[in-house]
């Protein structure tokens, strides 16, 4: 299964009225100006994200990671490399990072930011698909990208695809990527993309 | 049955809430979907200086009317749609205004962070659930672990600067060694390729060979005595010093350069100055250490005075010059090892940057303080040393104001008959020139045995030598074997003659030694002619003192 350009573009669209939302929230929450963009948004199955991802993520990488339940079932997580991680706390706190393993202040912070990030992402979807969707407490892991990978596939059989959403934080003339990863099943899936054709036909 | 199972699933939850309020060490509440507060635990009420019973049924933005101002009516609207908020500390500082339970945080409300999410019931959102948490503790060990942090980094980046003057250092080091070897080795090649050399350049030659050489002693002996004290290995010969004496040694040493460079070298001694407890040597090196950094920066026309003169019942010696002065960025910095004030002047100067932490270094060694007083560069520069006076005896003197007095040259020693005891030829022949050329009437031995015959002979011929003047290390018998022998001889055949070793190398042990076998001083290889004169001098004089 691949995503049509124009249910890509589609997709895209509607997850950055989410981020502009968040993106909002987040400004005010700092006292500054912080832009969340998707430049781009791919699928696919979930045996492959490694693959996918590896190019993209290096070595040990910070997940915060949330379990969504409803209409749609689905796994959702933000990936960011340890050191982004840390720099993206900086910016927003203004404040020095320690290592994460041993700033739980830092851990936190980084925690909400992947929360509200999902809760747009997944907000926007549940608008879409007009269900309500619940979501699992939020929580933060440092592990390497394939254990993060192996956590999904592991514990979730069922999962069959995985949406990878780039989200490009700007702030304070920098730039840091993360990655977000929706994995859902088939049904889900294929739910998704005809809300998002009858969006599409509704916008014109 | 169907009703006990329902009412039972009814009262689980009341259980639970109870538990809830009353056992938890966070912060619990619930509100319905109009945000009016339903559940206010213990903790709740004992942190908000609020009781349930006042609390309950009241709408939670009318409690914290900030909550919307701070963007958090946002989360309890996401919480009703089934959202869980998350509510940092490090983006929030706080859930709800409350009072501090850590002053020394410096934060008028509880540094707080929470999770806010919805109240379901089935598939149905029917309200809000916070949970509340103090992070007071965990910033206050943050905060420790940053100043640990903070003064682990302080330490590396003093060690690194350390380490950074310490390679500046050996590049000094080695530039400074390598400079008066180019001059030996060019003039030696000279020499050597040379079929006759003319008089005039051969004594410029030897001139120049001599001078560097002396040059680059003195700095070996420098980076051998700071590598003591660093290594805590430098010993003092402690004993009671007329520190008036211990000065003029070292203006007879500084005085033919200063006479080179055109500056008038002035001694102002107050004769009731107390004795000093210290190591003379090193005394001495201190003070040779101030006057020649003193001519180093001062320019043709000038002046250096040293005054020594009492301090209540201490000592206290200046040495004034009018030369290039210290900027005062550089004075704080002045008596710090491997500094010197910039490299342009360090190239122009020469050195090793050594000589005033060596002074200070050997200043507190005796207990001493010793500062730095300049007025600006061009302006001159002050050192004062203050030292504690022995509490012995006063030194017994009867020199009154010295006037200048500069030694240009190695005391006479006409009329005195000498033994050198050396077994190798060179050194041998080297001291006996020396002494020769001094005045003195010289008899040389190469071995104890050939020195103990000679001393026989001279007995016999009521001749005996004033001074004996032998090495330490020699094949067979050694310096100490000969001196016990001599000791052991009776007056009148040489027991008594005041001897001089010759240590072969620098080395504490072996001087202090040779003192305790029955040598009245030692001096240090390599030969410094005026030095080992003003030691035999001083020998014959003791000699003298002891028989008046």
């Amino acid at each position: 299964m691949e995503l049509t350009a124009l249910q890509q573009d589609a997709l895209v669209e509607v997850i950055n009225i989410g981020f502009g939302r968040a993106a909002a929230s987040l400004s005010k929450l700092t006292g500054q100006r912080v832009q969340l963009e998707v430049p781009s948004i791919t699928m696919c199955p979930v045996d492959e994200l490694s693959e996918r991802l590896r190019p993209v993520i290096q070595g040990d990488v910070a997940s915060i990671h949330q379990i969504f339940s409803g209409s749609v079932v689905g796994d959702a997580l933000l990936v960011i490399d340890r050191q982004s991680a840390a720099i993206l706390k900086e910016l927003l706190t203004n404040e020095p990072a320690l290592p994460l393993e041993i700033d739980a202040s830092a851990r936190e912070v980084l925690t909400e930011i992947g929360n509200i990030l999902l809760n747009a992402c997944l907000g926007t979807f549940g608008n879409l698909l007009k269900v309500q969707v619940s979501f699992s407490v939020p929580h933060l892991g440092l592990e390497t990208l394939e254990g993060v990978v192996s956590s999904i596939t592991v514990d979730r059989e069922g999962l069959r695809y995985a949406l990878i959403v780039h989200a490009a934080f700007r702030l304070k003339n920098s730039s840091l990527t993360g990655y977000l990863i929706i994995v859902l099943s088939v049904a889900s899936i294929e739910r998704l993309i005809r809300a998002i054709e009858q969006w599409e036909r509704d916008q014109r | 049955m169907a009703d006990e199972r329902s009412g039972e699933a009814q009262r689980l939850p009341a259980a639970l809430v109870r538990w809830f309020s009353e056992l938890t060490y966070q912060g619990l509440f619930a509100t319905d979907r109009d945000l009016r507060v339903i559940v206010w635990n213990r903790w709740m009420e004992i942190h908000s200086e609020r009781p349930a019973s006042e609390v309950v049924g009241r709408q939670l933005t009318e409690l914290y009317p900030d909550l919307c101002s701070r963007g958090l009516d946002q989360y309890y609207r996401d919480a009703l749609t089934g959202h869980i908020g998350v509510v940092s500390h490090g983006l929030h500082r706080y859930v709800l205004r409350l009072p501090p339970t850590n002053r020394d945080l410096g934060v008028n409300e509880m540094p707080q962070s929470g999770r806010i999410g919805p109240l379901s019931d089935g598939d149905a959102v029917i309200g809000t659930v916070t949970v509340v948490e103090d992070v007071s503790d965990r910033l206050a060990s943050d905060a420790a672990l940053r100043r640990q942090i903070g003064v682990q980094q302080m330490a590396r980046v003093a060690a690194e600067k350390a380490l950074r003057a310490k390679d500046e250092f050996l590049s000094t080091v080695s530039h400074e060694i390598r400079n008066p070897l180019n001059a030996v080795l060019g003039w030696t090649r000279i020499l050597i390729d040379r079929k006759e050399v003319e008089p005039d350049v051969l004594a410029r030659a030897l001139r120049v060979i001599d001078r560097n050489a002396a040059a680059q002693v003195r700095m070996i002996d420098d980076l051998l005595d700071v590598a003591r004290i660093a290594s805590g290995k430098l010993r003092l010969e402690m004993q009671t010093v007329d520190l008036l004496a211990v000065t003029l040694a070292a203006v007879d040493v500084v005085g033919p350069s200063a006479i080179a460079r055109g500056i008038e070298l002035r001694t102002r001694l107050d004769p009731k100055t107390p004795a000093v407890l210290g190591d003379p040597q090193r005394l001495q090196q201190i003070i040779w250490n101030l006057l020649s950094n003193a001519v180093k920066f001062t320019d043709a026309g000038g002046g250096v005075e040293v005054s020594v003169a009492p301090l209540g019942k201490a000592a206290r010696l200046v040495v004034r010059d009018t030369g290039h002065g210290i900027s005062p960025e550089f004075l704080p910095f002045v008596f710090e090892r491997f500094r010197q004030s910039d490299a342009s002047s360090a190239r122009r100067h020469g050195g090793l940057g050594l000589g005033l932490a060596l002074v200070r270094e050997l200043v507190e060694l005796h207990g001493g303080t010793v500062h730095a007083d300049s007025a600006g560069q061009g302006q001159g520069a002050t050192f004062t040393i203050d030292l504690p006076s022995a509490r012995s005896a006063q030194v017994g003197r009867n020199r009154g104001d010295t006037p200048t007095r500069i030694a240009t040259e190695a005391p006479s020693l006409a009329g005195l008959r000498l033994l050198i005891v050396e077994n190798e030829a060179d050194s041998r022949e080297l001291l006996a020139v020396t002494l020769t050329r001094c005045g003195a009437q010289v008899t040389t031995a190469s071995s104890c045995d050939e020195a103990l015959d000679a001393l026989r002979r001279a007995a016999a011929a009521k001749s005996l030598p004033h001074v004996m003047l032998s090495d330490l290390g020699m094949p067979k018998a050694d310096g100490f074997d000969l001196i016990r022998k001599v000791r052991a001889l009776a007056p009148e055949q040489g027991g008594r003659i005041p001897a001089v070793a010759v240590t072969g190398y620098v080395d504490l042990e072996d001087g202090q030694r040779a003192l305790e076998a029955g040598f009245l001083s030692h001096v240090a290889k390599p030969i410094d002619p005026i030095a080992i004169a003003v030691e035999v001098a001083r020998a014959a004089r003791a000699a003298d003192e002891r028989t008046e």
